[in-house]
């Protein structure tokens, strides 16, 4: 290269990444240095590569287009790298409560952690997030929000939001909407996916129509037995025909009286980054299959198998396998209800009481999928002894059921204070998350926390 | 510029060039847009366990999602093995065959190997 008076793209690159994007391709570095490439670079890329560029939105400024790049150099090393921060990353989001962990920022995913689920009803800030897509944009026109119903129905139809405001009979409930997999971190060998605590699951009043009303409506037919679900947001990769979950339940389910298709959280309009203006709300089952920002509705003469629904994704191992192995797609079924789980919401892990402390007041909360919460018993001896907490009745099915309780500490120092729900099956939340599935689905686990005295 | 870190940017730019000319993808309008609503935090390599690979991986896998998806898991190698075909059949990620699977891998497996350890909960009176 030496000698040359006009630099090579590449020395270009060496020398400053981003300006050498900007002469070269038009292509600005955003505030946040992934800049989003101009039309005119766009196709220039574009013709150069052969073909559209699909991630140019992820393509990171100053890195070199491969094409130009092939046998002749380098991308160049990024400039001076931050550290990677530590701990956990507060959600900064408008409406949103800063104390949410993140989990995932693309897509973006955070967690309330539990001492935050300490109100009745769960705030709309303090509501965990879970996307699999891009985050759409907020409706313009809420009411002009088009609904399909198709599939195995007598009569399929399009229908707006606002008409299914005033077609339909309105309810409100108060349910718990809980990720499918929410205790997924309390997996070993570690469970792949986003690594929920207990934090994935709030607790909100939603507003909406029966969903049974609407597929009345359309008449399905005797050979409709399941539901596919369809949304707007755009999958990560950018491909607008790949659907980014599509998910669905048993048509007796989706009948059920509590299963809804809501437009309303805690009395205010269902906020965009909670899949407004209108998603489904399937409780007790996996948050999945409670569709955001719902477009379709189709009826399926078997068992959905829109992406979501297949391999290992929302299912559980039939023969309990090996926690590690690779696993048998065959030996796999769909996760429905929800396990039972109980939460200490007050005080919050890592509580430092004054010396002296004997009475702790606690409470929290307990759910248990279909199922109602039977008993919650609370251990400050590592499970050597329980003692029964005071339960409160739910306000309506899958609504959860708060619980208080008052310990006696028999002395200062450090305490550990479990919580286990029973279901109204009786069954109750396991010591450890039980039978491992490489997705981690199902773990429940007894609530655990950590306080000092003194 | 070291010789290995030339050869190692190359493959990342390879890799690159695959993702960005597979299939007809095109970019639906507003998908640019949608990301305003929430910018994510920008991601570095250098922020992950270092071992070689690194790049080619972090590049590679960005294209539709955060790194931090990638290194908050723990697998073994079948187990990572399964989620490259995963990525391919579900997320329609471009297919990872050869060499190019072999760096992949080999980083995923050197730097989020299996682990035991559960990130659930944490003794937050443990001094570090
Ligand atoms: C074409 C787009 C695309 C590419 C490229 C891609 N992924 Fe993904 N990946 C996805 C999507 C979409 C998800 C689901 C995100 C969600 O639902 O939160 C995902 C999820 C994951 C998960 C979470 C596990 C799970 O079960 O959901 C892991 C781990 C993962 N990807 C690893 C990788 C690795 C490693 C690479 C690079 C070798 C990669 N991905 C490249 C699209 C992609």
């Amino acid at each position: 290269m030496s000698g040359k008076i006009e630099r090579s793209i590449e020395e270009l690159y060496l020398e400053d990444p981003e300006r050498a994007d900007a002469r070269i391709f038009g292509r600005k570095a955003g505030t946040n240095r992934r800049g989003f490439l101009e039309s005119a670079g766009l196709a220039a890329v574009g013709a150069a590569v052969g073909g559209a560029i699909p991630f140019s939105q992820n393509m990171p400024a100053g890195l070199i287009p491969a094409a130009f790049a092939q046998d002749k150099g380098a991308a160049p090393a990024p400039a001076a790298a931050p550290a990677a921060p530590k701990g956990p990353i507060h959600l900064d989001f408008p409406g949103k409560d800063k104390g949410l962990v993140v989990i995932g920022e693309k897509p973006l995913v955070a967690e309330t952690p539990e001492h935050l689920l300490n109100d009745d009803t769960t705030p709309i800030d303090k509501f965990y997030i879970r996307n699999n897509g891009q985050i759409p944009d907020e409706a313009k026109d809420p009411d002009k929000w088009v609904i399909k119903i198709d599939g195995e129905v007598n009569k399929p139809f399009e229908i707006t939001l606002g008409e299914l405001k005033s077609k339909y009979k309105a309810q409100t409930l108060r349910m718990v909407l809980e990720c499918g997999g929410n205790g997924r971190s309390f997996f070993t060998p570690r469970a792949s996916g986003n690594q929920w605590t207990n934090g994935g699951a709030g607790c909100a009043e939603w507003t909406g129509v029966r969903l049974a009303d609407v597929l009345k409506a359309a008449g399905v037919k005797p050979s409709g037995i399941y539901t596919a679900h369809y949304a707007a947001d755009v999958h990560l990769s950018g491909d607008p025909n790949r659907p980014t979950l599509s998910r669905g339940v048993r048509i007796a389910k989706a009948m059920e009286p509590e299963s809804m298709i809501v437009w309303g959280m805690n009395g205010k309009p269902l906020p965009n980054i909670h899949g407004g203006p209108v998603r489904l709300l399937i409780p007790g089952w996996a948050g999945s299959a409670s569709q955001k920002w719902l477009t379709r509705i189709s009826i399926r003469d078997k068992e959905h198998d829109g992406p979501g629904m297949t391999g290992t994704s929302y299912r559980l191992a039939i023969k309990p396998m090996v926690p590690g192995d690779k696993a048998d797609p065959k030996n796999f079924r769909i996760l429905e209800s929800m396990p039972v789980r109980s939460i200490i919401t007050a005080p919050a892990n890592g509580a430092k009481l004054a010396a002296g402390t004997r009475d702790v007041a606690l409470r929290g909360a307990s759910w248990a999928g279909d199922l109602s919460v039977q008993r919650v018993d609370i251990s400050i001896d590592y499970g050597q002894s329980w003692q029964a907490a005071k339960l409160e009745k739910p306000k309506n099915k899958f609504d959860w059921q708060r619980w208080t309780a008052t310990l006696k500490l028999p002395s200062d120092g450090y305490f550990e204070i479990w919580s286990r729900a029973t279901d109204s099956k009786g069954k109750m939340q396991p010591h450890v998350a039980p039978n491992w599935n490489p997705s981690g689905y199902g773990g429940n686990p007894f609530h655990r926390i950590a306080v000092l005295v003194g | 510029m070291t010789a290995i870190r030339k050869g190692r940017a190359a493959v990342a730019a390879r890799l690159l060039v695959l993702a960005m000319t597979t299939s007809a993808l095109s970019l639906p309008p507003g998908a640019a847009s949608a990301q305003q609503t929430f910018t994510p935090r920008e991601e570095e390599p250098e922020e992950f366990p270092d071992a070689p690979g690194r790049e080619e991986t972090f590049y590679f896998c960005t294209a539709c999602h955060n790194f931090k998806l990638v290194a908050q898991q723990g697998m073994s190698r079948p187990r990572w093995d399964g989620t490259l075909d995963f990525m391919t059949e579900r997320h329609g990620m471009p297919k990872l065959e050869g060499k190019d699977r072999d760096v992949i891998l080999d980083y995923l497996e050197q730097a989020f190997p299996e682990t035991t350890a559960t990130p659930g909960w944490q003794n937050p009176f443990l001094k570090r």
